[in-house]
């Protein structure tokens, strides 16, 4: 046999890769400085306005100080315990209501439904995290508040159990779109090799497969947590806002008021540089550490499981001795997580009567722990199914009513005009056009910016550094900002974009500061996206001679793109429905022209929304109307994007 | 093939960062302080931002200037009366809008900012339609609000607990009130706080027990608006009975510029003072200047 | 035959959507010795061994069509549980598929969940099984550790033992070896000598040789069908048909 003639250029000396490889990997890196360096920026710009009210109050008397009154008279008082005690409370309750739902959810989605199921409850799901929170927060306060004080017999239904359901609803797409993703990725073998020594379904389920899906769970129900604890606006229209410790402290009906809410209500109206305004901002800096605890601590986690799993492929850091998971013994194990999981079912009584259903179902579920051994696995398979099934039917119909209750109110006012015509009469008539397209540009902006930048960064840091202190910081300032709420990113945008650098309320400090919100969300789905694609695929592309980036390019990058869309999906959304980053920085009201450039300002949905909502009376059909207009087009966002995700997950097999 | 468009999509999306930023480094602010030309033909446009109670005034007023002069585009933002305050005084927007006086740090930092009063803002006390209650007293609504009251029984009124609802503790409503009602003393603790007059009804209208305060503009049939005994006589909250100085409490919409206003806004203000302006003013729900 | 048979098919179809993967195929397959399943790529070998526990359900758009006998019932009926099945035919996979738990736990997990909870119970289950899978001598000081940490041969011989714990009467090998080096081969080669004895043995393998050496009967299948199936020393010596004799003299393939 003869060779064919020489097709590649003759092999000469070693040389380095050429310039195009390097130029990349300075684009590369500098993705990622910039990206530090915004999410620094921000952080010295929250101390710099908070650290006055440590000086003036005393750390000590500002951060557990019992009182928050800060027009007291004679003395204002700005104790945050309360606060910190609401935060807790309200993202503790909604992490009950979500966590179990959605890993449900979620194992229903990825390994019991059937494929055409899949397709469509998935995005649906998704959907979910596209309604604006001022949407979720209405019907909050109009259809949930109502029937939990019909339900319960209390004088007013804004309470700790009411944000906690909203922020709970608010945090399933994030915690089902991401766990999904994890418990589909694990790798069918797993699942063979434990239904070939006869385990039944759930038991693989259950022991196999939800283990190893564990790490990508963990990061799931922190970004749903982060979701929480960051929102504000929806928390804010439920929870009464009582600045009080709930008393007693499990009374879960008992009003209470968030570090967020504090930020979203008193924020706009507090006079600048007074002891209240810093307070506020020591209030964000308070909140920023909490959310940096919660992370650290699920970080040490989640590492451990992946160390305890995978040792040799990821790199064992050393954990301080205190933050290390106490091993217990599997026994005690056993208990605890029976205890854990008969009080976390008991809750589905909680609607319906109350503490004595709480209970109730508490006593059938430790009676059914109890019984457990004498149950045959295939009995158990069937509980855990109807469980897990009527789990995500709950989901399914909470989507369905929320969707409906809008639907219903908005679609009849919806009309050609409506739609083409700019508002009349402060938008109780006339249509949203200026809205509309003000939306768009703002979203268009944001993703362009956030997107090439957050994928970009996360490249660099997947791809061309091994784990190190470029890393590590990075990781942690990303998570720390996906749990900074949305209005101090609009503070932000107010005292940089606007004030200092002069860009007056604009379009384009609307665009920045929404794409910097959606940052920490890019990097971080692209960064899990880019981890989850096999290390052999590199290994079998950089042996054929390919360069770093051909590789990353070629390889890595098309099976990753399902995650880094999925991330990019739930990024729009957020960005297209959220109020607080754009209130301060680009919008207005009421516009005749449409922005003729990008230092004009513009009408935006959520915005329209939240005024007719709060400021007009008497607009409340296109209330609901802008609501409708505003969902259908992240739909349509959403519609292209899973298009593109579906299209690359059936040509990705490995 | 799918690889290749990445390097495009990247090298695209930089010069677009690279172009606004390089946008961010030429002059921005044109639009904002254009040399005005009362008469001229060129389109000009200001901006008015914050207080979000004095926003639908400002809109409605806006829109009506707009209709007579067809080159002047007048834009309003809300955000609060702080966001307001602070744009007027750095400069980005010409005009700010508030519901409240400027604290003392405001002045000091922002010194040479005037204050011009457009209207004022009477302020009703609503409880939930089912609710009986007779005509109450500052001083019972004080009482209320302090968490003497807690059954409006006690006040003649239905066997219910009494939910209270206020306003924010930055909100220019609650200083005020918390000025007028209750005489700077501390509310109740277990108070319900809203951001916004709507969110406010919203809660009164749904809740039997509640009791709320709103502005005037807000009152409709879902809620019912309480009388205020004055020496012994019932006065309904009205625009009327605010500007016959018999309703005890109204507070100032307030309109700040950075200097004396000149060009577009000093017409726009000089329009909100005029009788036209002043009628949609009260076409709104507040409440005209007057006389005074 | 002169032996039991343990597991049989009469008529066996198969498709994976529009593809016929298995075309007829009747076979008994003898208890306590070690059949071998060869054949190209693609001929359906892996299929057959995966319809014998049913593993074939869990993969979408697959159909089959006749019966597979085991102890006299037919496995497909509408009333047979493959959960069941599945404890009493054991499979290890071509690639080694430990858990990510520790070794212990690897071994301990198919007792655990067919409901044995007594820990010393399930420390002799361990101890025994890994004794049997040869493999003890070389984890016993590490039994907590990752089961990823080790070796190829290692994993793959864990998964012997996984599969010997829950104490099956038949155990697959879907090509066992194909991943591993000579000398671990060679210990999995050993390993099927001594399974043998009181286990049925069913072997998917590329490599002739190792059929040859391991087994005591010889199945060749081509195209999904089986071509001849016979004593091993008389398939390898005398083969009665063609295609077999072509393909073990390496003539195609």
């Amino acid at each position: 046999m003869t060779l064919s003639p020489r097709r590649f250029a003759k092999p000469g000396r070693l040389i380095p890769a050429g310039t195009g490889e390097t130029v990349i990997r300075v684009l590369l890196l500098s993705c990622a400085g910039l990206a530090v360096i915004t999410i620094f920026f921000i952080l010295a710009f929250l101390l710099r306005d908070g650290y006055p009210i440590f000086l003036e109050t005393g750390t000590t008397d500002f951060l557990f100080g019992t009182e928050w009154n800060p027009t007291g008279y004679p003395v204002a008082q700005f104790g945050i315990i309360p606060l910190i005690a609401g935060t807790l409370c309200v993202t503790l309750g909604a992490m009950a209501i979500a966590v179990p739902l959605g890993i449900s959810c979620a194992i229903c989605i990825a390994r019991l439904a059937p494929p055409a199921v899949r397709a469509v409850v998935k995005p649906a799901i998704e959907l979910l995290a596209g309604i604006p929170s001022v949407v979720y927060g209405f019907f909050g306060l109009i259809v949930l508040t109502d029937w939990i004080r019909a339900t319960f017999g209390v004088p007013s239904g804004e309470s700790w159990l009411a944000g906690s359901i909203i922020l709970g609803i608010m945090a399933l797409p994030t915690i089902i779109s991401v766990s999904e993703d994890a418990i589909s990725c694990v790798p069918r073998e797993f699942a063979e090799g434990s239904l070939a020594l006869g385990a039944t379904h759930w038991q693989t389920i259950a022991r196999v497969i939800v283990p190893g899906a564990l790490p990508g769970i963990s990061a799931a129900v922190i970004l749903g947590m982060g979701r929480a604890i960051g929102e504000t606006m929806a928390v804010l229209m439920v929870t009464g806002n009582a600045a009080i410790i709930p008393s007693p402290l499990w009374n879960v009906l008992s009003p209470v008021r968030t570090l967020t809410g504090t930020l979203g209500i008193e924020m706009g109206e507090v006079a600048a540089g007074t002891m209240h305004y810093h307070a506020l901002f020591g209030v964000a800096v308070v909140l920023l550490a909490i959310t940096l605890v919660v992370n650290l601590a699920a970080t040490t986690i989640i590492g451990r499981l992946r160390e305890q799993y995978a040792p040799g492929k990821m790199l064992g850091r050393a954990v301080p001795g205190i933050l290390r998971v106490p091993r217990l013994s599997p026994g005690v194990r056993e208990w605890a997580q029976k205890v854990l999981l008969v009080a976390i079912l008991s809750l589905i009584g909680l609607p319906f009567a109350g503490i004595a259903g709480y209970c109730g179902c508490a006593f059938l579920f430790s009676l059914a722990a109890l019984s457990w051994r004498r149950v045959t696995p295939r009995t158990t398979q069937k509980i855990a199914f109807f469980l897990i099934s009527a789990a995500t039917a709950a989901v399914l119909l909470i989507l369905a009513v929320i969707l409906s209750d809008i639907l219903v109110k908005g679609l009849p006012a919806l009309s050609i005009e409506f739609l083409t015509e700019p508002p009349r009469d402060l938008g109780r008539s006339g249509g949203i056009f200026p809205a509309i397209v003000g939306t768009l540009y703002l979203v268009a902006g944001a993703i362009g910016l956030a997107l090439p930048l957050g994928i970009g960064a996360a490249i660099y840091l997947s791809e061309y550094r091994t784990e190190g202190r470029l890393t590590k910081i990075v990781r942690t300032g990303t998570e720390l900002l996906n749990g900074t709420p949305s209005i101090v990113f609009g503070l932000f945008g107010f005292a940089f974009l606007v004030l200092f650098l002069k860009f007056g309320v604009s379009l384009i400090a609307g665009q920045i500061t929404l794409g910097l919100m959606i940052l920490p969300t890019v990097i971080r789905t692209t960064e899990e996206a880019l981890k989850g694609v096999p290390v052999s695929l590199r290994e079998g592309s950089l042996a054929l001679g390919a360069t770093q980036w051909q590789t990353v390019s070629r390889v890595v990058i098309p099976p990753a793109v399902p995650g880094i869309v999925t991330g990019a999906i739930l990024s729009i959304g957020r960005a297209a429905g959220e109020t607080a980053p754009i209130l301060f920085t680009a919008v207005v009201f009421s516009q005749r022209f449409l922005p003729d450039s990008p230092f004009s300002p513009v009408m935006a949905l959520p915005y329209h929304l939240y005024i007719l909502a709060t400021n007009i009376p008497g607009a409340g059909a296109n209330r609901y109307g802008t609501a409708v207009v505003l969902l259908l087009l992240v739909i349509l966002f959403y519609a292209v994007a899973i298009g593109i995700r579906t299209h690359y997950q059936k040509n990705t097999h490995w | 093939m799918i690889g290749k468009r990445y390097p495009a999509l990247i090298a695209v999306c930089l010069v677009v960062a690279i172009a606004l930023f390089a946008c961010g480094c030429t002059q921005p602010g044109e639009k904002t302080a254009q040399p005005t030309t009362p008469q001229g033909q060129a389109r000009e446009s200001i901006s008015l931002s914050g207080s979000t109670t004095v926003l639908p005034v400002a809109q409605a007023a806006a829109n009506a200037y707009m209709n007579t002069h067809a080159n002047a585009e007048i834009m309003v933002t809300g955000g609060g009366s702080s966001v307001g305050i602070q744009a007027a005084g750095e400069g980005t927007a010409p005009i700010g809008m508030s519901s409240r006086d400027l604290k003392a740090e405001e002045k000091a930092r922002y010194p040479d900012l005037v204050s011009t009063v457009i209207g004022n803002d009477g302020i009703a006390v609503i409880v939930h339609p089912s609710n009986t209650v007779g005509p109450l007293t500052l001083e019972q609504v004080k009482g209320i609000y302090q968490g003497k009251y807690t059954n409006w029984k006690e006040l003649g009124g239905p066997d219910t607990t009494i939910v209270l609802v206020g306003r924010d503790s930055a909100s220019g409503t609650r200083e005020f009130f918390h000025e007028k009602v209750m005489n700077k003393e501390d509310f109740a603790a277990g108070q319900l706080e809203k951001n916004s007059n709507g969110a406010v009804k919203q809660t009164v209208a749904q809740t039997p027990g509640a009791i709320g305060y709103v502005g005037l503009g807000y009152l409709d049939g879902t809620v019912r608006a309480v009388p205020i005994l004055v020496n012994g006589t019932p006065i309904e909250p009205s625009v009327r009975a605010v500007l016959d100085r018999k309703y005890p409490i109204s507070r100032p919409l307030i309109l700040v510029t950075k200097g004396e206003p000149a060009g577009l806004a000093k017409d726009f203000i000089r329009f909100l003072l005029s009788q036209e302006g002043q009628k949609i003013l009260e076409k709104e729900g507040f409440v005209p200047l007057g006389q005074a | 035959m002169s032996h039991d048979t343990i597991i049989a098919t009469e008529g066996l179809n198969l498709w994976y959507g529009d593809t016929r993967a298995l075309a007829d195929v009747s076979i008994q397959v003898p208890d306590r010795k070690v059949t071998a399943l060869i054949g190209p790529s693609g001929c359906g070998k892996s299929t057959l061994i995966r319809c014998f526990n049913r593993m074939n359900d869990i993969l979408p758009g697959c159909r089959i069509e006749g019966k597979v006998i085991f102890h006299g019932e037919n496995i497909y009926d509408n009333g047979a549980d493959p959960v069941s099945l599945r404890r009493r035919i054991g499979m290890v996979f071509q690639k080694p598929n430990p858990f990510p738990k520790s070794i212990y736990e690897n071994v301990a997990y198919g007792p655990r969940i067919h409901g044995i909870r007594d820990r010393r119970i399930l420390d002799s289950i361990v101890e025994e099984s890994l004794r049997r899978a040869a493999l003890w001598d070389e984890v016993r000081d590490r039994l907590s550790r990752s089961a990823t940490s080790l070796s190829g041969g290692q994993q793959q011989r864990l998964c012997i033992a996984r599969t010997l714990a829950v104490e099956p009467e038949v155990i697959l090998m879907d090509e066992p070896c194909s991943a591993l080096d000579p000398i671990a081969t060679a210990k999995v080669e050993g390993l099927i000598d001594e399974l043998k004895k009181q286990y049925c043995v069913i072997i998917v393998t590329h490599n002739m040789q190792q059929a040859a050496r391991v087994s005591d009967y010889t199945g060749f299948m081509y195209l999904g069908r089986l071509i001849e199936f016979g004593g091993t020393t008389q398939i390898f010596e005398s083969p009665r048909d063609e295609l077999t004799e072509n393909y073990i003299t390496g003539r195609f393939g």
